[in-house]
Parts: C-alpha cells; sequence; structure tokens
C-alpha cells in the first residue's frame, strides 16, 4: 500500500511539467527604470564657456550620431543635458557621454576627451595640492611651477611616458588615463609637489613607464 | 735398625724426662736430641716421598742445618697431610677404612706418632701434629657415627628399595648436588669448618675474608652433636688471639722485624732494601705532597693574567699559533738577492703594471623610450588606438619615430657605400632603384649615366621653353620706367576683378564664416 502511494507521487511530479524558462531581450536604454528617459546634467564652469561654444560641433557629433543620445546646452542654466533616446543601444552610452563632457568641462582637450567615449578603462582622478602639502603663497606658485616646468615640459614628459593626460588647475589636478598609469603619473607629480627635483622625477619615471609599457 | 730404633726412641724418653731449663744452654743433651730427631725422621720418611733426605744427617752439622732438613722433610708432609684431612672430609668412610687398617697394622707406630712432644724440631710442628691427630681421632668418632646413623636408614626403607634404586644412595646424591651448589658446607659442616679454619691458619694477609668466614661460621657451625660444639668453641680467637690485637701484632710485628733487623745489623748501617725503601717512601711523600698542593698556574687550563703571577708568562716556554707570518729578517743576501732581481727585471722590460680589469661586456641596451618632452601630437584617443593597432595588426601599424630614425641612419649608410663603390671600379655595381617619385633634376644627361666626375659642360636636359616661357624683353623691377609700372598694375587689377567675380558665386553657400570682403 505504502509503495503504490508513493507511486502515485512521483507520477504526479513528473505528469506537471516545469514552465519554460523566460527568455527577455535585453532592455534598451530608454526602457530602463521603467520605460522612463534618463537625463544627465553638467554643469559648464564659466571658464569653460567660451571653448565649449568652439567646439561645440566637436562634441555634439560623437555624442548624437555614435552614442545615440540627445544633447543640448541649456544656456539659462549653463548647463549640458543629456538624454536618452528611443533607439540609445545600452546605458552606458549616457553614462560615458556624461563622463566626456563632464572630462571636457574640467579642461581636457577634445582628442583625449574622445578616449573616454572609446575606451571602458579610462578613468579621471581629481586631487589638490593641498592635499598632497600644506603650502601657501610663493611655495604653493613654486610648486605649481614645479610641476609643469618650464614650457610645461615636466607635464609632458609624464604625460607621454604614462599615456595620461593632465590638467593643472591653479591648485586642481586631473587625470585621465588608465587605473596604473594615473597611479604613476599621481606619485610622480606628489613626488613633485613634496619638492624633488625634476631630473630625480624623470629617471623614476623612465624605469617605471619602461615596466609599465612592457 | 731396631737397636737405632730403640736409642732413637730411648733418647726422646730422655729428652722427655730432662728439666725445660736444661734445654737454655748448651749440654750434653744434644746428642741425646739429635738422635732423637734423626729418629722421628726416619719414621715420618715413609709417609713423605718427596723428602730429599733419607735419613737426617746430623754429623758435623750445624744446629741450623739439621733444622733445614726437618723443614725440608716437614713442609710438604705438612701440605700432604692437609690434603689428606680434606680428603676425609669428603670421604669419611676412606677414614674408617684407613683408621682400622692403621690400628691393626701399626698400632706402634700409630702411638708413637700421636705421643710425640717436647723435640727442637719446633712447636709448630708439634701442634700441628697434635691437632692433627686430634681432628683425626674426631673424624673417627664422626664416621662411627654416620655409620651408625646410615644403618638405622637402610632398615625403614626395605619396600620401596630396588637393587637397582636405594633411597640412602639418592639422599646421598642430593646432598652432593647441594653442596656443589652451596658449598661443602651444606653436607658435612664440622668438616668444612676445620679445613676452613685451617686455611685461614695459613693466609695471615686475608683479614677481612677470615672476619667474613667467621660470621659464616656462626651462622652454619651449631650442631647438637659434641664433636661440632667442641669445633664450634673453637673460634677465631684461639688462633689469632682477638681481632683488634691482631692488627696492632701484625704492626708491631712488622716493626719488631725493623728494629730486629736494625738490632741485628747496627744502627747507621741500612741494607740496600732498606735504603732503596726509605728513598721510595721519601718519594711517595713527595708525590703525595705534591698533589695536596694547588697545582701550578701552567697546570690550572685557562688562566688570565690576574691569576698568575707578574711575568710568569715570560718564563714559561708558551706555544702558540701564529697568523702572521713573521718579519723577514733584512740580511746583506736579501738585499742583495732583490737588487738583482730588479735588475733584471728592468733589463727584460717585465714590469708588473697593474692593468686595468676589462669592461663587461656591453648587453645591447634595450630601446629606452625617449622622454618626449613637447606636447604630444596625438590625442590619448589615438595613442590607444595606435597600440591597439600595433599589438593586433602589426603589419599595418604606422611607423613609431625610432623606426623613421632607423630608415633615415639606412638610408645614409646606402649612400655611403654606394659612393665608396664607386671608388673602387673593380666590381661596378649600379645604383639600387628605389622606389621613389622620380625625380627630375636639372642635371645634364651626362652626369647621370657616367659615374665618374665630369668636366664642367653645363647642357640643361629641360627645353629652353620649360626653362622659362616668356614673350618679350624680361625686365627686372628696377629697370622698369614709370609707365611700364602703370601698365603692370592695371593688368594685375584687371585680373584681379575677373577672378573676384567667378568667386562671390561661391561665397554664398558658405553660411558661417564671415565673407572677407575685398
Amino acid at each position: 500500500m505504502a509503495e503504490s502511494t508513493q507511486m502515485e507521487v512521483e507520477t504526479a511530479t513528473q505528469t506537471a511539467p516545469l514552465p519554460a524558462k523566460p527568455t527577455f531581450k535585453p532592455l534598451k536604454a530608454h526602457e530602463m527604470s521603467d520605460g522612463k528617459v534618463q537625463f544627465r546634467k553638467i554643469s559648464v564652469p564659466p571658464n569653460r564657456y567660451s571653448p565649449l561654444k568652439k567646439a561645440w560641433l566637436d562634441i555634439y557629433t560623437p555624442i548624437y550620431d555614435q552614442m545615440k543620445v540627445d544633447i543640448r546646452m541649456n544656456l539659462k542654466a549653463r548647463k549640458v543635458e543629456l538624454k536618452t533616446r528611443a533607439d540609445t543601444p545600452d546605458i552606458s552610452n549616457l553614462q560615458k557621454s556624461a563622463d566626456f563632457v563632464h572630462a571636457f568641462m574640467l579642461g581636457f582637450d577634445i582628442p583625449d576627451a574622445i578616449s573616454l567615449l572609446r575606451m571602458d578603462e579610462l578613468y579621471v582622478e581629481s586631487f589638490e595640492i593641498k592635499d598632497v602639502k600644506t603650502l601657501k603663497g610663493e611655495h604653493l606658485s613654486r610648486a605649481i611651477g614645479r610641476l609643469s616646468g618650464k614650457g610645461g615640459k615636466t607635464k609632458f614628459a609624464i604625460e607621454n611616458s604614462t599615456k595620461t593626460r593632465i590638467v593643472i588647475a591653479d591648485t586642481r589636478i586631473h587625470i585621465l588615463g588608465a587605473f596604473t598609469n594615473i597611479k604613476v603619473a599621481r606619485s610622480s607629480l606628489c613626488s613633485l609637489i613634496m619638492g624633488s627635483p625634476a631630473g630625480k622625477v624623470y629617471s623614476k619615471l623612465r624605469s617605471v613607464s619602461a615596466r609599465l609599457n612592457e | 735398625m731396631a737397636i737405632v730404633k730403640d736409642s732413637g726412641f730411648e733418647a726422646l724418653e730422655k729428652l722427655k724426662s730432662t728439666e725445660p731449663p736444661v734445654f737454655l744452654a748448651p749440654s750434653s743433651k744434644s746428642e741425646e736430641a739429635r738422635a732423637a730427631s734423626q729418629h722421628l725422621f726416619e719414621k715420618l720418611k715413609p709417609y713423605n716421598p718427596k723428602s730429599p733426605f733419607d735419613e737426617l744427617l746430623v754429623d758435623g752439622f750445624d744446629a741450623e742445618q739439621i733444622w733445614q732438613q726437618i723443614d725440608m722433610q716437614s713442609q710438604p708432609l705438612l701440605s700432604s697431610l692437609r690434603q689428606e684431612v680434606n680428603r676425609f672430609a669428603k670421604n669419611p668412610e676412606e677414614i674408617r677404612k684407613l683408621g682400622n687398617l692403621t690400628l691393626k697394622v701399626s698400632q706402634k707406630d700409630d702411638v708413637d706418632e700421636m705421643d710425640m712432644d717436647g723435640s727442637e724440631s719446633g712447636d709448630d710442628e708439634l701442634e700441628a701434629n697434635e691437632s692433627e691427630g686430634e681432628e683425626e681421632e674426631d673424624e673417627e668418632d664422626e664416621d662411627e657415627d654416620g655409620d651408625e646413623d646410615e644403618e638405622e636408614k637402610n632398615g625403614d626403607n626395605e619396600g620401596i628399595e630396588d637393587e637397582f634404586f636405594k633411597i640412602k644412595e639418592l639422599e646421598e646424591f642430593l646432598e652432593d648436588g647441594e653442596a656443589e651448589e652451596y658449598g661443602i658446607d651444606y653436607k658435612n659442616k664440622k668438616g668444612v669448618a676445620k679445613k676452613k679454619k685451617q686455611n685461614l691458619r695459613d693466609d695471615d694477609d686475608e683479614e677481612d675474608d677470615e672476619e667474613d668466614e667467621d660470621d659464616e661460621f656462626g651462622a652454619f657451625a651449631g650442631g647438637d652433636d659434641e664433636e661440632a660444639d667442641k669445633l664450634g668453641k673453637a673460634k677465631y680467637t684461639d688462633f689469632f688471639g682477638g681481632k683488634k690485637k691482631e692488627t696492632k701484632v701484625k704492626w708491631k710485628d712488622l716493626s719488631e722485624d725493623e728494629a730486629e733487623f736494625e738490632n741485628d745489623q747496627g744502627d747507621v748501617k741500612l741494607s740496600t732494601h732498606e735504603k732503596e725503601r726509605v728513598k721510595l717512601q721519601s718519594k711517595i711523600e713527595q708525590m703525595e705532597k705534591a698533589n695536596l698542593d694547588p697545582k701550578h698556574w701552567t697546570m690550572q687550563g685557562e688562566i688570565t693574567a690576574a691569576k698568575r703571577p707578574k711575568n710568569s708568562a715570560l718564563e714559561v716556554d708558551l706555544d702558540f699559533e701564529h697568523n702572521a707570518r713573521p718579519a723577514p729578517v733584512i740580511t746583506e743576501e736579501v738585499t742583495a738577492s732583490l737588487e738583482d732581481l730588479i735588475k733584471s727585471r728592468i733589463i727584460e722590460a717585465r714590469f708588473d703594471d697593474v692593468q686595468r680589469a676589462p669592461s663587461m661586456p656591453t648587453k645591447a641596451k634595450r630601446e629606452a623610450k625617449e622622454m618626449d618632452e613637447s606636447k604630444s601630437k596625438k590625442g590619448l584617443a589615438e595613442v590607444y588606438e595606435d597600440e591597439y593597432v600595433r599589438t593586433a595588426n602589426p603589419a599595418f601599424a604606422p611607423t613609431t619615430f625610432s623606426d623613421e630614425l632607423k630608415k633615415e641612419a639606412s638610408m645614409l649608410f646606402k649612400n655611403l657605400c654606394l659612393k665608396l663603390d664607386a671608388l673602387s671600379h673593380f666590381h661596378f655595381t649600379p645604383k639600387p632603384v628605389i622606389e621613389e617619385m622620380s625625380i627630375q633634376t636639372n642635371v645634364p644627361a651626362i652626369a647621370m649615366e657616367e659615374v665618374a666626375p665630369v668636366a664642367v659642360s653645363d647642357a640643361t636636359m629641360l627645353a629652353p621653353e620649360e626653362i622659362f616661357s616668356g614673350k618679350g624683353d624680361i625686365k627686372d623691377e628696377s629697370e622698369l620706367t614709370q609707365e611700364e609700372r602703370k601698365r603692370r598694375r592695371a593688368k594685375k587689377k584687371r585680373k584681379f576683378k575677373a577672378e573676384s567675380a567667378k568667386e562671390p558665386v561661391k561665397k554664398a553657400r558658405d553660411a558661417t564664416t564671415g565673407s572677407e570682403g575685398l
């Protein structure tokens, strides 16, 4: 009798087939967050206003055509606004575009900022000189001078050897590049702020970059 | 023989009867004594087959000499008697046999032997003989008792015993075994005691053993028999007169001996042995003293300077390893040899100059990326793009700065090689064909064809029209007159107007740029 009941249970489970696993198509950026449209708003600092006007088309074309994200300039609020379109393939496009515009606002050139659109692994890191060392007055000016070098050669040297782009905006420093490259560039900049001569930084940079580029 | 015997016996009898004080002074008794001793000697002779003397030689001999003879006979006799006693101790039956035989055959002789006393032969021998006689008696009595016991035992066990198995023999066998295992003590306590006591008497030196054996005797010897009691009462003290006294006696004996020696041979003179002994003693004392004293500092192991007397290390010949070579002693010869060496070296010009060590073989320096200190012309994206292309498709990768430098260098070298080859005409190699845009140089054909240096002629390849296509007089700016300048200017204006008439059509399309007005 017991066996027969067991048998019944097994057959019962077998007779009711499991429902098929549902397969969904990947969500479009537009449909994400329940079909609402997503926005990004990037404010424009006053010093970047005229460069923005000059390079507007260079910003607009890749975002609109390749990223498939709507972009407009809100003159009243002094903001660049981004919006997903119906045919935006991936939500990351919006974020990438936002990062690209933000990088431009920080002071990077268009060809450098464009790399953010094209590559995933690039980041922007910012820090202030006072984070590294408290400097005041002339010391601060000298530190900034040390960072740039004569005609910017120190800065370019760092940029070329570490494959990064550096923007020194008064006391703020922004670095654009891959994670490890950012680290190397940051360490060399910090050593410059702390007071080491450029030659020393070069030699260190040479060895590190050689290892990096292998 | 009988006469002699009788005379000897008579002599003995006479000696017995004499008063003891008579022996102290030399008297006529000596002849009698000699005769008596001869008689005794003969009597003992048959029991002593080893003795060298057949009879005691008395005539014309010293008392010493006679005594020596007797001693020589009696010593082995004593040992043989001892052996006999031991044998009897083991086998009581034999005593019975012997006793019976002797009693029957030669009673007289035994009596004579047993009744020995008062002769010059010595007290020790007499005592030994007396004690031996006593012991023999005791042993005989014991054997009689033993025999009685044995007879009783046989009567009881008739039922078990066989012609093969006898309980008496079994018991004897067991007793033998036990005796072997534990010593003869178990079997015959009394016999053992006697034997051991005899051994003790002989070995004067082993006092410790004697004391231990005395204890053993206390344990074992304590039988119910009368004989056992007799022997048991015969204690150590009887023989040696007390343990403590013994040692003192011994030392006293030694000193007495020494004193006797000295007294015998004078106070000052010592025998060679004694002298040696004295020397040895002094030596021994010295050595002992040295051992007791603290050691010399050289023998004390590790010593610091504080522990040894001042400047004592100078006196001792110390031996230790020198790590440094000792300084060479400069003699005439040494200097002469050095100078010769110097001269010869100068003549040969073989100086041991220090040569610069060869530097390490230079590795091919890794292609060090030059530190570019100018703003990079490519954007960051382009940099990564180039990198990607290089890794993905090496063929399509654009040339790097180093590549270009390499190219330039290779070009320069090829040119140089060509020129050098031209100088040596033997093997003519034409100029390598470089696929470039053909360069029309305004050089005469003869210069192109011939490699050898050419003379002065300047015939050009280009046609005159190609050189200059123009009409009329050609005048320089400075040569022109005013009218001609005006004419030129007017011409220019006309041309420009004609061109500007075409352009506004184009410029209308372009809305962003501000038109540059005319």
